[in-house]
């Protein structure tokens, strides 16, 4: 026997099917919550563009930073020769920070789950140039350079480490942040 | 349960609601939130989806109640929100990604599930055959035997020709009536 139902019938059907299957998500409560929830992300969506940008301009500004500095700064070669006037318990201060810094580094985990490639590229150029330093002040104390030029190295030196902590530490932050 | 369409929302209600009050609002998401929730996933099918359709439904809903004159009930615009946001669904090529999936999914395990829990034997029947339809099939079939909308708007909504609206409806027909045909008619489907 065979019975086809025709459109009306099969109509009808799906009507009483809906008729018995209604359900709410969520009740009024859970709705709220989460029309609060959308609207903060909406917020944070529409400022996003302008907090990445921020945040690539920092970069910038941190890495570059040594390069933007005076040039007497920035080359250890032309720093005065003569008498230095720098009082030796703020120089001793001075290595004691960057040594703490230091430290705050090494403590770092090297292998990040995230890696955002722009900040790495600046990252590592950071830390090339604190190790071409490094060699540098080495050669020079070898070869028995005058303290003045070996004081110029290491507050050059200071300040790379200090570029790589605020980098460093701002992308700590932003993984952080889910 | 009535269709969204039939469901009385008293005009004060409206009226506080959209001065924002919110004991209102909640008057009328309590009223409305069932029916919506279930065009909606008759709709889309995956639950998910449907939350998050229903969410941006309902939003909608408050957001834009400034502009709703009254001329049809809340019910007749909400559904419009709601169907809207459904078929954008539909035609979005996200959806078509999910769709290739879930068919590699299914000729694996080769088994249609219902979209919603069926409390009868019949409904199960209905459930099935339901949920064998393309999500366009299904979504023309309802909007066109529940829902009461032409196929010039259907047509209209899906952004196609009357003729697409017709022969989706046919071919959902014929798939609905081999699925809803006595059992005795049909081919042994239960594995042994």
């Amino acid at each position: 026997m065979h019975t086809d139902l025709n459109e009306k019938l099969i109509a009808g059907r799906l009507r009483a099917a809906d008729e018995k299957q209604h359900e709410a998500p969520y009740d009024w409560a859970d709705f709220q919550r989460r029309r609060h929830r959308s609207s903060l992300t909406k917020v944070i969506e529409r400022h996003r563009p302008v907090a990445i940008a921020a945040a690539v301009l920092a970069t910038v500004l941190v890495t570059a930073a040594p390069y933007l500095r005076p040039a007497h700064v920035h080359t250890p070669a032309l720093a005065p020769s003569g008498p230095i006037a720098r009082n030796d318990v703020s120089d001793r201060q001075e290595r004691a920070r960057t040594r703490a810094i230091e430290g705050w580094l090494a403590r770092l985990p090297h292998d990040r789950a995230i890696v955002r490639v722009g900040t790495h590229a600046a990252v590592s150029g950071l830390q090339d140039q604190i190790a071409a330093l490094d060699d540098l002040m080495s050669t020079e104390r070898a070869a028995g350079a005058q303290p003045a030029r070996l004081d110029a190295l290491e507050q050059q030196r200071a300040q790379l480490v200090s570029s790589l902590a605020q980098l460093q530490y701002a992308e700590l932050l932003a993984s952080a942040t889910p | 349960m009535s269709r969204l369409v039939d469901i009385p929302i008293p005009e004060d209600l409206i009226a506080r609601a959209r001065a924002g009050d919110e004991a209102a609002q909640a008057g009328i998401y309590r009223a409305l939130a069932p029916a919506v929730f279930g065009l909606i996933r008759r709709l889309v099918g995956n639950r998910a989806v449907a939350e998050d359709l229903f969410q941006d439904t309902m939003m909608a809903l408050f957001q834009r109640l400034g502009d709703f004159r009254g001329d049809a009930p809340l019910g007749a615009w909400l559904r419009q929100i709601a169907v809207t946001r459904c078929l954008m669904y539909l035609r979005s090529p996200w959806h078509r990604a999910r769709l290739q999936w879930e068919s590699d999914e299914a000729s694996l395990h080769s088994a249609v599930l219902p979209v919603m829990s069926a409390t009868s034997p019949d409904a199960l029947d209905v459930e099935r055959a339901l949920a064998s339809l393309t999500p366009m099939g299904r979504a023309v079939v309802w909007l066109f035997e529940v829902e009461g909308y032409s196929h010039e708007e259907i047509a209209r909504l899906f952004g196609r020709s009357v003729s697409f609206s017709k022969s989706q409806l046919a071919r959902a027909l014929a798939r609905l009536r081999q699925g809803l045909a006595p059992q005795e008619d049909q081919e042994a489907c239960t594995p042994i």
